[in-house]
């Protein structure tokens, strides 16, 4: 392809993991801050801390509908393109939904509703991390059961990890809280992020030839796959946005953001790991 | 490529079986117009694409694990006074307690009624979850919702915490006053004739048993209810004034739901005379033998209910979809699917520069969603904007794994033998297998555990990449070898 070139001969690994290292550390400590001002690493959103979501399309202004909910824990409003407005309720108690349930199919009746409770949120936000740890555990099982070498397979997983965790501080940079939605698209990046990995410690372990030539053979079927990934996600994210589709909006940006960051642990993190590994005399 | 090549191509058991997985599934989707010139299918829409609601609902109640040194009855009936609320006995060392108490709040009323908790959780033993189940599907058919859905969210120790009602066509106002609307239950006395006159309400009932068989084990059945107080004076005065304690086969009880009759029947005669003596606060109505007694008994209960649930339910989430954004989010998640394959294309145009690569690789991957929406129909699964997003993932993969075969076969630029080939294919097919197992594995505990909505998301990723891996990667590996070596 050509259009990006891959100088991965001219670096030492040293050289090769050094940036993705200072960005994980200060992701990890975007995470802790985070985590010390709120008591969650990634800000919940309303699936977990437990509230009301509500889309509706109308031509109404902020203030408007502001004066309209104004007996409502109204905490946010945000828009989108096409009249989309996005609106978010703290949570109330069952008597106050009800009405205003009743409020918003009279005012709005087009509206898409929304409600977790907060006891109801605590529980999905339990399984949530759940799932996600064990969606972690159960991948790095699998990466070992294939490699069966320690550092190559500790370096797939490795950059995994860093694309999780730099996806997830940049999430509370662009403010993409935590939703079912993302907590499903961080799973998909786990499987996302070692595709291009496992492709990678194949070809380096698995093939005959110069290091230098496997590096830059893995690079260009890599960058081909994460470029369709990404074109694929791309088209997610604009229609969805276009659309107003909040879920789908939101999944498409944490998978875009992920993917860059896997461009850049896989082939400096991962591909810098093996080079190491291989000079050393771990490959064959 | 010639006939015969094309002939010998679609003969290969690969290619056949994808052809063959490609032709059932459009037969499953069954796209066709209806009379009023609608494109319709048989793939059903989840909530979030078409007009409707769901609530999940959470029970006030604790399923307890205990021991105590006590008799089983007594401690229980100790345990029901001093918490002011039914006690069930689960089995033998759980109890279900059906009103909300925090286990700090539980642990001094169990040593003082001398037991003590082993296990605590919120919920409701599995018997009565499909209790409530019953009684919300009773009061939504007796509605005419069409399409309704009720299912118990019971974890894998049999305990139940949530109940979801999923409503398609009502929208969230009428779900809310579905679920939460009350009947009006009468108890009556016949006086002459079909005439009656009113002794009590619904609400001088104060608790209901589920159905029993008195004596035990005699295949008699009947409900067991018990009333107030001030019910119980009620019972008996309307009882001896119209005359159904002296005579009680002309003056038979008739229960009212509504003001239709759903039970009516005579007062035994140990009842009518314990009656004469004084208040009576527990009463049965025993409604007969056998499987249709089992069946009356249970319809009463939910009847004397007035479908009020056994235990108290808080709305833990719910939510609904008007039918034009529901319209519309459909719209949108076909123009993203589309346009997401489109644009995989192009970048794989631009990468490889040669149709006869590009082509092939869209349309298996194409064909990959299509075999999906045809395991969704063929299933019933409902596609809803999760699942949709799920499908995307899946093109996204697949596209990444066509690319790993194609670059391993063409490896240094060269065609290679079939032997060669073969190597590499199965060296590819290797990496894509290590690959597709990682998803599987990440997907499986949202798909195992009822996240709500990602369960659908995970179903469909491991579907996906499973279709992909046996039936879809293969026949690509054959078909871009026809047309490289051609």
């Amino acid at each position: 392809m050509g259009f990006i070139k891959y100088d991965i001969e001219k670096y030492s690994p040293k050289q090769l993991v050094i940036i993705p290292l200072v960005i994980l550390v200060i992701a990890l400590i975007l995470l802790a801050l985070n985590m010390a001002s709120t008591g969650m690493p990634v800000t919940p959103g309303i699936d977990f801390s437990g509230g009301t979501a509500v889309t509706v399309f109308s031509s109404d202004t902020r203030d408007q509908i502001q004066a309209t909910f104004s007996e409502y824990p109204l905490i946010g409003i945000s828009e989108g393109v096409n009249d989309g407005k996005f609106l978010k309720f703290s949570s109330m108690d069952d008597a106050k939904f009800k009405s205003l349930t009743s409020l918003i199919t009279q005012k709005y009746p087009d509206a898409k509703i929304d409600q977790i409770g907060e006891s109801f949120g605590k529980t999905l936000q339990y399984q949530a991390l759940v799932a996600l740890l064990f969606s972690f555990i159960g991948m790095a099982i699998v990466i070992f059961l294939a490699f069966r070498t320690f550092v190559p397979a500790v370096a797939v997983i490795l950059s995994a990890f860093a694309d999780m965790v730099m996806t997830a501080a940049a999430m509370n940079i662009v403010g993409i809280p935590l939703s079912l939605g993302t907590v499903a698209a961080l799973l998909m990046l786990i499987g996302y992020s070692v595709d291009s990995d496992i492709l990678l410690t194949n070809r380096v372990l698995k093939r005959q030839g110069k290091l230098n030539e496997k590096l830059a053979g893995a690079f260009n079927t890599g960058i081909t796959m994460t470029t369709t990934t990404l074109a694929a996600t791309i088209a997610l994210f604009l229609v969805s946005w276009f659309g107003s589709v909040q879920i789908l909006m939101e999944i498409s940006a944490v998978l875009l953001i992920g993917l860059v960051f896997d461009i850049l642990n896989t082939w400096l993190t991962n591909a810098g790991i093996l080079k190491w590994y291989a000079q050393k005399g771990g490959v064959k | 490529m010639n006939t015969s090549a094309l002939k010998a191509l679609v003969s290969d058991w690969r290619v056949a079986m994808l052809i063959i997985l490609v032709i059932l599934s459009v037969v499953a989707i069954f796209p066709h117009y209806d009379q009023n010139g609608n494109m319709v299918s048989n793939i059903q829409y989840g909530l979030d694409l078409q007009q409707g609601s769901w609530l999940q609902l959470e029970f006030r109640a604790e399923v307890v694990g205990f021991t105590t040194d006590r008799s089983l009855e007594e401690f229980i009936t100790d345990l029901s006074k001093k918490l002011d609320t039914e006690v069930i006995l689960v089995d033998p060392t759980h109890l279900e307690i059906r009103k909300y108490y925090s286990q700090e709040a539980l642990e001094p009323i169990f040593t003082a009624a001398g037991g003590k908790i082993n296990t605590y959780q919120q919920g409701v033993s599995k018997s009565t979850a499909e209790d409530v189940k019953r009684i919300l599907e009773n009061k939504i058919n007796t509605l005419g919702t069409k399409d309704a859905k009720v299912n118990t969210l019971t974890g894998m120790n049999n305990i139940a915490r949530y109940i979801r009602v999923e409503l398609a066509g009502v929208d969230m106002k009428q779900a809310q006053e579905i679920v939460g609307k009350q009947g009006k239950f009468e108890i009556r006395v016949q006086t002459v004739g079909n005439q009656s006159e009113h002794v009590l309400f619904g609400d001088a009932i104060t608790s209901v048993e589920n159905p029993s068989q008195v004596p035990a084990g005699s295949d008699h059945w009947g409900v067991g209810f018990t009333l107030s107080d001030s019910g119980a004076t009620a019972f008996r005065n309307g009882a001896i004034k119209y005359g159904a304690t002296v005579d009680p086969a002309n003056h038979y009880l008739v229960m009212l739901l509504d003001n239709n009759t759903v039970y009516s029947a005579p007062l035994s005669e140990d009842l009518a005379g314990k009656l004469q003596a004084g208040d009576i606060r527990k009463l049965y109505a025993s409604t007969g033998m056998g499987k249709a007694g089992t069946q009356q008994a249970t319809t009463l209960e939910i009847h004397l209910r007035a479908g009020a649930l056994p235990v108290d339910v808080t709305i833990a989430g719910s939510g609904g979809v008007s039918a034009p954004l529901g319209e519309r989010y459909k719209t949108m998640a076909l123009l993203a699917g589309i346009f997401a394959l489109i644009t995989v294309g192009f970048v794989i145009y631009f990468r490889y520069r040669e149709p006869s690569i590009v082509l092939p690789m869209v349309l298996i991957n194409a064909s990959e969603i299509v075999i999906l929406l045809g395991i969704i129909s063929l299933i019933k699964f409902q596609l809803d904007l999760p699942t949709i997003a799920g499908l995307i993932a899946v093109v996204g993969t697949g596209i990444d794994q066509l690319v790993v075969i194609t670059d391993e076969i063409l490896h240094e630029g060269k065609v290679p033998s079939p032997n060669l080939y073969l190597k590499r294919l199965s060296r590819a097919l290797g990496i894509i297998v290590v690959a597709a197992a990682t998803v599987v594995i990440a997907m499986l505990p949202l798909a195992l555990m009822d996240l709500s909505t990602l369960k659908g998301f995970a179903i469909i990723t491991i579907l996906g990449v499973l279709i992909g891996v046996l039936v879809t990667r293969p026949a690509y590996g054959k078909i871009i070898m026809q047309i490289l070596s051609k």
